[in-house]
């Protein structure tokens, strides 16, 4: 006995707390069954082991477990997961356990059999359960009504209408729910006049108004020809309930005269209950609604008004057009509002035909209303009206054109835009038109791979990890003519195994140098937008005949379409005998993208007398000395050439800033003397974190010399989490 | 109720009620006739179950619309409900907010309430959804929202018998990014979709585990009531981890790391491809701990991805078709696109969905509106049932270890009880539906 004992003890920690229960198995084999069965009748096995037991055989059990889980239902401890198991298993023998634990149990282990004779849906147990409805246990008869709608036949819905009457609070709704139960089967099974009956008395019964709402809801629908009668009245019900539960059940019946009743029965309710009728012909998508929508959004309250301009859109029928349009008009501004942002989303060349047609009346408001739908709209083909209404009298039609030609891809030639600058009249008409040609300029840029060279290339783990030089392996790929890099184990070998990766590229295409980082399983396009040499030499030539505020406008587009003939017409402009002129072109220059401006830039920096201008320029060498050709080295020797420059707190930030791109130790001590003023603190920790993390390898000494002095200096955790993790590797460096 | 308080409006009481008194209360919607039917014009009295770290964040999205007035919560644990009163007290001014530990107690006192948030732990998701729904409230529910199909479905029946509106906390169908993706679809700017990707927790794994933490002392029920936080599941001994959110990860209460983000992306992937209202039939298994790289498939042929690296951001989803792909996730500032110009139409297709839908970019807004105009909300029950019947299936190929076909009509798998036995879990007594 003693060693049968032990046998199962051995056994249920061999089945339970092995690999049974913990991360990576959440089933057992089919022929563990006895094993398990013997764990349950075990007077030695602990509650935890029969409760895994319990439920590894719920995923195997067969009628040979029932008696052993039978026994288990009686025990309040463990009358849940013997359920648990018992549920699932496909034989009547689980229906007859379960039928006989009615008579013997009480309270919670009854009512949880109760709950598992309702999942199964035992019809033999109807009678027995029929009397536990008038129990004096309210947890008993509840359950029992639940689980009486569960079996749904036609005893347990006599038993169950036979306690509605004499039921209360919460059991009544227990009953109430079972007798839904019963009725929804009732009409899954086809029979709706049985339901229908079910439902008629649950809505004459006094109960709360999801009981009555619900009822009606059923009537309704599973009452066929008698449901629509029974919507139709309801709508009439001055009871908001039963009326907003007839509205929410037209939603689930088709048809014409279900529209027709909501329409019939719209102009004769209150403002709520029109916002609700309204709303659901809306989602109806009928277009039979539409002549009462529009007697709705004509006149009355304001809110239904606003509610049946909502509902046009959805509709989607063309025959709205007339109304919005009429009702852009009116004299109260939100409901106009409504009415233009509604057309703004009804589909239709009617509704585009509308638009063009208020954009040809001549009159300003109209006019600009147009122009706001086309662009909502996003309405194409319509150049020929914009480039008109650039022409037009009024400025603010002649500006809002002038920005719409802009937007539109491809509407005018480029040459049309520059004319438009040219022959601009005010400020406002200057600035969209310069704002035209740069987002045009910006769009036009076809993607070009040019002359692409690989500058640096690492894969790493993008928190940490371990990362791999591939600036070879991606320059050989670029060789070969791939400019479309996937960020890939595939291509680059799995470098921080269990971690996701980033692939981080540094390069130069057409003489402009980029960073581009993108995550594993991304793609790195190694290309630059190129504007069209046609729109640079367009600009170029614009520039010798235009008005000086177009001039200046032409120098800032320059700026966006870059290129070589782009960089020396901006150049040629710094010798400008006009002032102004040429300091524009000077502001132009320090804020020139790329590299190609540097030796100008660096140059101004020490010549310019005009203190603006330095700092541009500063504040432009310290942006483009990373992004020229080279060595770190040079790199380095240009931040050292403007560091005695630099006097302002915002130059000091924009260094720093830059300084992780010539990771040495120099740049390391560099940022470390800025790390004891409060106004460059924060940006010395960053640029000294980000430089030490790259070189830690090469100079652990160093540091965690540094290291130690950012951790004492920041608050920022980020920092300091990163400082920390880089110290540990230069400790780990320096023991190498 | 007299028929002369029915018809008038909680508005119009409370304007006489501020002549009468100098700090009018809220009045309860059945005293006016109107419980369970909120017109457009009135407010809709808010109470809270089981609302926690995440539920705090739901409610401080809802609290701010003028409509919506918080009136109680209801929690197993003091110590949270105390910190929900304090949020609600703090903000209104007052010491108004009730505190309930007992669910159905909360339900059957509170006839004024019209709608409850839902943010319990992922075991009482269903459970009280069903509950406040029987009890005649609207429901806003964090997810996932289900711990098996079979309680899914009796969310989705339970909604309909009642006619109650439901949203569960996908927010996402209702973020301008995801929408423009849906949208993208939907209008065939991609070509014809083949593939879509769903992002999945990129922490814990598929299988889950079984063991019981260490037991403690169990505190006094009037701290916590160990009973009713465990609700339908099985019994445990108390540990202070499970009610500190160490609850995840455990079988007994928790989807895995397939339902923490999958409840999101499923959904999203769903509604993008017109499958909101069935399942994944088919699954292949991938022999590693996530899932991740798992193909599913939908009758309409379209295969979704379950994915959990190559994001920038969480809960992403990527649409791939023949003429182009999308894809969006938090923290992208805006959808990444196979090419630029698609994003052109950002706005106009964001705006046209939402004038098409009468939906705003905001999830809880839309609930909020449709507990008024009584129609479904994005997130309706059947969205949130059949998502996580892929979850739920998913977990399940991956618990079995092979692959499985499911039949979503019959919701039930194909030729297979040993997987139908994951369907449903006996609910311990007396947390039965």
């Amino acid at each position: 006995m003693f060693k049968q004992r032990i046998t199962l003890i051995l056994l249920a920690t061999a089945l339970l707390s092995g690999a049974a229960i913990s991360h990576g198995q959440t089933v057992v084999p089919a022929s563990k069954q006895d094993e398990l069965i013997a764990v349950l009748k075990s007077a030695d096995a602990t509650r935890k082991a029969k409760s895994d037991a319990c439920r590894l055989l719920s995923f195997i059990a067969t009628k040979k477990a029932v008696p052993a889980l039978a026994l288990l239902l009686a025990d309040e401890e463990l009358n849940h997961v013997a359920r648990y198991a018992l549920e699932p298993i496909a034989d009547s023998a689980v229906d007859d356990a379960l039928r006989d634990a009615l008579g013997k149990l009480k309270g919670r282990p009854l009512v949880g059999v109760i709950g598992s004779i309702g999942v199964r849906g035992d019809t033999q147990a109807v009678k027995p359960m029929a009397k536990m409805l008038k129990s004096s246990d309210a947890m008993v008869a509840q359950a029992a009504a639940r689980a009486l709608g569960n079996i749904g036949d036609a005893a347990a819905a006599k038993a169950l209408s036979g306690a509605l009457s004499g039921s209360a609070g919460d059991t009544k709704l227990a009953v109430c729910e079972g007798l839904f139960r019963c009725a929804e089967g009732l009409v899954a099974k086809g029979q709706n006049r049985q339901a229908v009956v079910i439902y008629d008395e649950l809505l004459k019964v006094k109960a709360p108004h999801q009981v009555r709402a619900g009822a009606l809801r059923g009537a309704i629908l599973a009452g066929e020809e008698h449901g629509l009668a029974l919507m139709l009245e309801s709508l009439k019900s001055k009871d908001y309930i039963l009326f907003s539960a007839a509205v929410q059940a037209s939603l689930e019946l088709p048809g014409a005269e279900v529209t027709q009743a909501l329409c019939e029965a719209l102009g004769k309710l209150p403002a709520d209950n029109q916002i609700l009728v309204l709303g659901t012909l809306a989602k109806r998508g009928d277009p039979s609604a539409m002549r009462a929508i529009f007697a709705a959004a004509a006149k009355g309250d304001k809110a239904v008004r606003i509610a049946a301009i909502k509902a046009m859109p959805p509709i989607a029928d063309s025959s709205a057009v007339g109304s919005l349009v009429e009702l852009m008009n009116d004299s109260d501004a939100e409901i106009a509002k409504a009415a233009q942002d509604n057309l703004a989303a009804l589909p239709g060349k009617k509704a585009d035909d509308a638009v063009m047609a208020m954009l040809q009346s001549g009159e300003t408001d109209w006019q600009l209303k147009a122009l706001d739908l086309i662009e909502r709209r996003r309405m194409t083909n319509v150049a020929g009206a914009l480039l008109k209404a650039t022409r037009d009298n009024d400025e603010s039609v002649r500006t809002a054109g002038i920005r719409m030609l802009g937007g539109l891809a491809g509407a005018v030639k480029f040459s049309v835009l520059v004319e438009l600058l040219l022959e601009a009249k005010s400020p406002a008409e200057i600035r969209a038109a310069e704002r035209a040609l740069s987002a045009t300029c910006t769009r036009e840029a076809k993607p070009s791979a040019g002359k692409v060279t690989i500058r640096r290339a690492v894969y790493r783990g993008v928190d940490g990890g371990g990362s791999a030089d591939v600036t070879n392996k991606v320059a050989k790929m670029v060789e070969g003519g791939a400019f479309s890099i996937e960020a890939s184990n595939a291509n680059f070998g799995d470098a921080a195994p269990g971690i996701v990766k980033q692939l981080e590229v540094e390069f130069t295409a057409n003489g402009i140098t980029q960073v581009k980082t993108v995550r594993e399983g991304q793609t790195v396009e190694l290309l630059v937008g190129a504007t069209p040499e046609a729109f640079i030499d367009e600009l170029c030539s614009a520039q010798a005949k235009a008005p000086r505020r177009q001039k200046l406008a032409l120098l800032r587009v320059l700026r966006v379409a870059q290129g070589p003939k782009a960089f020396e017409a901006v150049r040629a402009a710094t010798k400008n005998a006009d002032a102004e002129i040429s300091s524009e072109a000077v502001s132009v220059l320090c804020g020139w993208p790329s590299a190609e401006a540097l030796a100008d830039v660096l140059k101004l920096t020490k010549t310019a007398t005009d203190r603006k201008v330095k700092i541009l320029a500063l504040r432009g060498a310290i942006r483009l000395i990373p992004l020229q050709e080279g060595s770190v080295e040079k790199k380095l020797a240009g931040f050292k050439e403007v560091l005695p420059l630099i006097q302002r707190d915002e130059e000091k930030r924009l260094l720093l800033g830059s300084l992780a791109t010539v990771p040495t130790s120099e740049a390391l001590a560099m940022a470390m003397s800025y790390l004891d003023y409060a106004a460059t603190k924060n940006e010395a920790c960053f640029a000294a974190v980000a430089i030490s993390e790259k070189i830690v390898g090469q100079k652990p000494a160093e540091v965690r010399e540094a290291l130690q002095k950012v951790m004492n200096a920041t608050d920022n955790r980020d920092v300091t989490r990163r400082a920390r993790a880089t110290l540990n590797k230069a400790r780990k460096a320096a023991g190498r | 109720m007299s028929k002369k308080k029915s018809n008038l409006t909680r508005r119009g009481f409370l304007k006489r009620a501020a002549v009468l008194a100098a700090a009018p209360t809220i009045v309860p919607a059945t005293a006016l006739g109107l419980g369970g039917s909120v017109p457009p014009s009135e407010r809709i009295i808010l109470g809270g179950i089981g609302i926690g770290n995440r539920g705090s964040h739901d409610l401080r999205w809802m609290l701010p619309d003028k409509d919506v007035q918080f009136v109680a919560t209801c929690d197993p644990q003091k110590s949270r409900a105390e910190a929900v009163k304090n949020l609600i007290d703090t903000r209104y001014g007052n010491k108004d907010c009730k505190i309930y530990r007992s669910t159905p107690e909360f339900l059957a006192e509170r006839t004024d309430i019209d709608a409850v948030l839902v943010t319990t732990g992922d075991r009482w998701h269903a459970l009280a959804s069903i509950m406040a729904m029987r009890a005649g409230k609207d429901v806003y529910s964090e997810k996932p929202s289900a711990m098996t199909v079979a309680e899914g479905r009796a969310v989705v029946e339970t909604a309909k018998r009642y006619r109650r509106i439901y949203q569960t906390g996908t927010q996402r169908l209702s973020e301008g990014n995801f929408t423009f993706c849906n949208e993208m679809l939907r209008l065939g700017r991609l070509g014809e979709v083949h593939t879509v990707r769903a992002h999945i927790a990129p922490w814990d794994a598929a299988e889950m585990r079984h063991d019981w933490l260490p037991a403690q002392p169990l505190p006094p029920k009037d701290e916590v009531d160990w009973d009713a936080w465990l609700g339908p599941c099985p019994w445990r001994p108390y540990n202070a981890a499970y009610c500190r959110g160490g609850w995840r990860g455990f079988y007994d209460f928790h989807t895995s790391c397939i339902g923490e983000w999958g409840a999101h992306t499923f959904a999203s992937c769903q509604v993008a491809i017109g499958a909101e209202k069935t399942a994944a039939v088919e699954y292949q298994y991938v022999p590693n701990e996530s899932g991740d790289g798992m193909v599913t498939k939908f009758a309409n042929g379209i295969k979704m991805i379950l994915q959990r690296t190559g994001w920038r951001g969480s809960c992403g989803v990527k649409y791939e078709g023949t003429e182009g792909w999308v894809a969006a996730a938090d923290g992208y500032s805006q959808p990444d696109v196979s090419n630029p110009a698609m994003l052109d139409d950002f706005k106009k297709l964001v705006g046209d969905y939402m004038a098409r839908t009468q939906r705003p970019m905001s999830h809880v807004r839309d609930f909020l509106d449709c507990v008024k105009s009584r129609h479904q909300a994005v997130a309706d029950p059947e969205v949130m049932h059949y998502s996580m019947t892929t979850v739920h299936v998913a977990n399940i190929c991956m618990w079995l270890k092979r692959d499985l076909k499911y039949d979503p009509a019959k919701e039930k798998f194909v030729n297979d009880p040993q997987a139908d036995r994951f369907l449903s879990r006996a609910m311990r007594e007396p947390w039965i539906i």
